[in-house]
């Protein structure tokens, strides 16, 4: 009976085969968010990649929802552009109930339910919404991909999030440097004025897509102030 | 009068020639039938404030309730078949509870009223799909207040699903002379505490018994406490201001 292991003339696709069901895919890519006294920044460079492969050089994953809140996804293209869609399918509901526009926190606590509605069957999808709440503060709010969240100073998502959440460990909230206030979760703020954080994210990006295959081509910041938010479109390495 | 209507007030659901809908036009009706009940918004904050009736000596009139919490920062009053509002106030505060679990905020007042409004014309058969949950309109009426980030609010609802925003606003059987007297007395610049003493005083007016402490309820939605009763001894204070 054991015909397989005894005898190699059998070609081994003539043997039964498990079909397997993969519905999930990662296109790779970055993001990060900054959030300040009266600001917030989020950017996200533009490759899509499956494996060693470049779909396309500009994907933006990053969206404006309101004039207070962007929404940055990474993961699996399909599902990022399910759940932004929703999103805003879902806040343009609320203001025909509620005649006005959706906080950011508001945002924040729908798009975690509607992530964990989908728990057994989850969104490959890391968010980071990124904006101002009702105070005019500066916020960040980062989540897994069934819609366990939290309000942070600062984040990366992606594939290049090993290497640059550190340096805004280190950075943004002040941590292992001497003589610096940390910043806590308790006041979730940088403690950096709009051009430090600017640096410091074009940095992140540069030294990112010098290491990660999946970071690259251009870089997309969203620039939320009580101005409203404002789009800047840099060019990274295309190597 | 009765008479000419007969042919058309019995279906809940059908139109006179005139295009009335007699059902519903009872049901407001009803309202006239119920003890009065008043509200009155400032700029700190809104007033509810209604009659009870003590039918009789050995009733505890504690166990009168006309006015009801929704959420913690909405109160709501109300006249004609107090029973009724069982129904579009649980529906109310279900609806305060789904919005702060969804959105992490409190439900703006137009909103929760807009909610109870829904429910108002679902009498009848019921569409498809839709569970019938009355047979006959709701014959209450009731003042919502409340305090959002568009600052304090009061809002009326009757039998036929519609709101308006009012300033001051009386419901019930003592409705028409106490409207009259809030409108003429009524000043923008009102504090809270001149709200109370309007209320009680145009309720003193409209009243066939004797006003004391125990006879009334007085409620007030503002920004920083939110919903409360007032205290037996606060109503005390305001009486005696009168």
């Amino acid at each position: 009976m054991d015909m397989l292991a005894t005898n190699p003339a059998v070609h081994p696709t003539s043997t039964a085969k498990q079909a397997a069901f993969s519905p999930y895919a990662d296109h790779g890519g970055t993001n990060l968010a900054i959030a300040g006294a009266d600001y917030c920044i989020l950017a996200s460079d533009t490759r899509q990649s499956s494996g060693y492969n470049i779909n396309t050089r500009f994907a933006p994953k990053t969206f404006k929802l309101s004039d207070k809140s962007v929404l940055a996804t990474a993961g699996c293209q399909p599902d990022c552009n399910m759940v932004v869609t929703r999103v805003k399918h879902s806040m343009k509901g609320y203001k025909y109930t509620h005649n006005k526009e959706m906080s950011t926190p508001a945002i924040a606590q729908m798009l975690s339910i509607m992530l964990y509605q989908k728990r057994f069957f989850p969104y490959y999808d890391f968010n980071i919404l990124g904006g101002l709440d009702e105070e005019g503060k500066g916020c960040v709010f980062c989540y897994d991909a069934v819609g366990s969240y939290e309000r942070v100073p600062c984040n990366a998502y992606g594939s290049a999030s090993a290497l640059i959440q550190p340096f805004l460990d280190n950075q943004v909230r002040n941590k292992n440097q001497q003589g610096k206030e940390k910043v806590t979760e308790f006041d979730p703020v940088a403690r950096l004025s709009i051009d430090e954080a600017m640096r410091i994210v074009k940095d992140a990006f540069t030294s990112a897509t010098e290491r990660d295959i999946y970071t690259g081509d251009f870089l997309q910041i969203f620039i939320v102030t009580s101005a409203g938010v404002e789009e800047q479109l840099h060019p990274l390495k295309r190597d | 009068m009765f008479l000419t209507r007969s042919d058309y007030d019995r279906g809940v659901n059908t139109f006179s020639p005139e295009g009335r809908l007699f059902q519903v036009e009872y049901a407001i009706e009803a309202i006239k039938l119920g003890s009065t009940a008043i509200g009155i918004e400032t700029s700190e904050g809104v007033v509810l404030a209604v009659e009870k009736r003590v039918t009789s000596s050995l009733l505890v009139a504690d166990s009168i309730e006309k006015i009801l919490e929704i959420d913690t920062h909405l109160g709501c009053a109300m006249s004609g078949l107090t029973a009724d509002s069982r129904t579009l106030i649980d529906h109310a505060r279900v609806e305060a509870q789904n919005h702060h679990f969804t959105y992490n905020e409190r439900i703006p007042v137009e909103s929760v009223t807009q909610a109870v409004c829904d429910l108002a014309l679902r009498f009848g058969e019921g569409a498809e799909g839709e569970k019938s949950i009355m047979s006959r309109p709701f014959g209450v009426a009731l003042l919502i207040a409340g305090c959002d980030e568009r600052g304090p609010q009061l809002y009326h609802t009757d039998p036929s699903g519609t709101y308006v925003r009012y300033k001051a606003k009386a419901i019930g059987a003592g409705s028409e002379g106490a409207q009259t007297e809030l409108q003429e007395e009524y000043f923008q610049t009102m504090t809270l505490n001149d709200g109370f003493k309007l209320a009680l005083k145009v309720l003193k007016q409209v009243m066939e018994e004797k006003l004391n402490v125990s006879n009334i309820q007085v409620a007030a939605v503002t920004s920083q406490d939110g919903y409360h009763i007032l205290s037996e001894e606060k109503l005390q204070s305001i009486v005696e201001q009168l």
